[in-house]
């Protein structure tokens, strides 16, 4: 039974342990992805500002 | 499967997504609907397999841990795989050729190489008591150990920094060779030595050796594993996404920073 | 097709006859793991002459890995890859040249350390023709492997060390059915199915030169 117990607990625990981190990285992700479209965003509009 | 429709969704194509970085309302949606799903049934799982279901005849408790093995062995080697497999195939296919496909596969890998870790470390726990060693040079066993070697390969080309198409295309490539060699390895690795017993679970007719809610148990097993990883790849793709996104957006701003200094010069 | 495969071949062990790497430095390097081996086994001659077969494979997979290496380094330098797209030549025939070339390296390799495990090991041979069969179809199956793996690797960063992670799961099938066929043609093992893991072999064999026959174009194109 210790077997048992160690096999679920092992397995299911590797898997919630990478779901987790998954969510980690898709948060900061999202984050970082935000933070560098916002702060584009009023940069763009002075397109004139090429040296043409 | 058609839990993966978000990343089918045509408007990802390319990483030009119209959402915002957390996606749409639906995908969340389905996100959610996923997770709690994988969870109930996961915990269903567990609780059919360790407190409900009787002690086998022969293995006595230990045929607990045939529930949860199947499961993560039939996703990480056929679903997971299989996907990857298909999925790079579609990106070299010119017609259907996709980012899509790209990060599908990677995705489908990534998590693909988690469950076969899962399934090499429950099946050695299985195996401690059973024939008495953590690990049997059995066919199937070293099959499995072959196959988590050459998807690790994979990965390892793929954290090779790359321009997205041809990194896409170098992994597609890298996938497909494989993938060819999957059939030849599982036939010398079974004529080299077989001690492994035969599969109980994905026999045509559920085999009437399996008592009554002993088969309940494991097919619900498989369908929540199934249902965990639809959720992972899911979230795993959306990765690959928001990466891409971001790349691009770094290569524009640095464009841009590039083009202020001009002007300003 | 035949006619390119010829050219690139041509070139290829034109090149290797003039600067001998494979025969100076990675021919070396096989007999070196033979020895190692010796030394890690002990100097008892039945547990070598026992894993023989073995050792003779492992020796002969690490020295492909070398010389797949030395096969893309050739095109690396002044843009050779492209001279040889700009100059018409065919895919398939430039896959067929390149891997002929080092089957035809691994077929002496083979031979210098087939007379090594031979020699040192103090094994005997008893049946010549499935020893040299083995050779002949493992050399065409590593080859025509390694060279699709040297193209995927070409143009890839830090490809040294990323090579052998990648080709040598994937011809583990030959170390086994070499080893085993090895075993049944040489003095004292067990005479087993040898006829099945010859088709193995030749499967193997078949598959990746199909395969490179197809792939190579686009693998190559615009990398």
């Amino acid at each position: 039974m210790n077997y048992v117990v160690a096999g679920y607990s092992i397995t299911l625990g590797i898997l919630f342990v990478y779901a987790v981190s998954l969510g980690f990285r898709r948060r900061r992700l999202a984050r970082a992805v935000a933070a560098v479209e916002a702060a584009r965003a009023p940069v763009t509009p002075p397109d004139p500002r090429s040296p043409q | 499967m058609t839990t993966i429709a978000p990343p089918a969704d045509p408007r990802l194509a390319e990483g030009a997504p119209a959402t915002g970085p957390d996606g749409s309302a639906r995908l969340r949606a389905t996100l959610w609907t996923l997770g709690v799903l994988g969870a109930v049934s996961t915990g269903a799982t567990v609780w059919l397999g360790i407190w409900v279901t009787p002690p086998d005849k022969v293995q006595g408790n230990l045929v607990r841990l045939v529930y949860l093995h199947p499961g993560v062995a039939w996703v990480a080697l056929y679903l997971a795989f299989g996907l990857a497999a298909l999925a790079s195939l579609l990106y070299l296919w010119p017609r259907t050729r996709s980012l899509v496909w790209d990060r599908l596969a990677a995705a489908a890998v990534e998590v693909g190489v988690v469950f076969t870790a899962c399934t090499l470390i429950s099946g050695s726990i299985w195996g401690r008591p059973t024939w008495g060693v953590w690990w049997a040079w059995d066919a199937r066993l070293t099959s499995t150990a072959v196959l988590l070697v050459l998807f690790l390969g994979y990965l390892a080309l793929r954290r090779v920094p790359a321009e997205p198409h041809v990194r896409a295309r170098r992994s597609a490539f890298a996938a497909l060779f494989a993938a060819v060699d999957v059939p030849i390895v599982h036939f010398s690795v079974l004529w080299w030595r077989t001690l492994h017993q035969g599969a109980t679970v994905l026999n045509p007719t559920l085999s009437p050796e399996i008592h009554g809610s002993m088969a309940w148990t494991l097919l619900l097993g498989i369908v929540a594993l199934t249902v965990d990883f639809a959720w992972m790849l899911v979230v795993r793709y959306r990765i690959g996404l928001l990466e891409d996104r971001l790349g691009a957006e770094e290569l524009d701003r640095a464009i841009d920073a590039r083009r202020a200094e001009g002007g300003a010069a | 097709m035949w006619r390119d495969a010829l050219l690139v071949g041509g070139k290829d062990l034109r090149i290797e006859a003039r600067s001998r790497v494979a025969l100076a430095q990675i021919a070396p390097f096989g007999m070196i793991v033979l020895v190692l081996f010796a030394f890690a086994l002990g100097p008892d001659q039945s547990p070598l002459v026992h894993a023989a077969p073995g050792l003779f494979w492992v020796a002969v997979l690490f020295s492909t890995v070398l010389a797949v290496q030395r096969s893309v380094a050739v095109e690396a330098g002044d843009a050779t890859r492209d001279g040889l797209r700009l100059a018409g030549l065919d895919p398939a025939g430039i896959f067929l040249g390149k891997a002929a070339a080092v089957g035809a390296q691994l077929l002496v390799l083979q031979a210098v350390l087939a007379a090594g495990v031979l020699l040192l090991f103090g094994a005997r041979v008893v049946h010549p023709w499935l020893l040299l069969g083995t050779c002949l179809a493992g050399a065409v199956g590593l080859a025509a492997s390694g060279t699709l793996y040297g193209a995927l690797s070409a143009g890839v960063r830090l490809r040294e060390t990323l090579l052998p992670f990648l080709l040598l799961p994937v011809v583990a099938p030959v170390l086994l059915a070499g080893t085993r066929l090895w075993q049944s043609s040489l003095a004292g093992g067990a005479p087993d199915a040898g006829a099945s893991w010859m088709r193995l072999l030749l499967v193997f064999d078949a598959v990746y030169v199909a395969l490179g026959v197809v792939v190579f174009g686009p693998l190559t194109e615009a990398a």
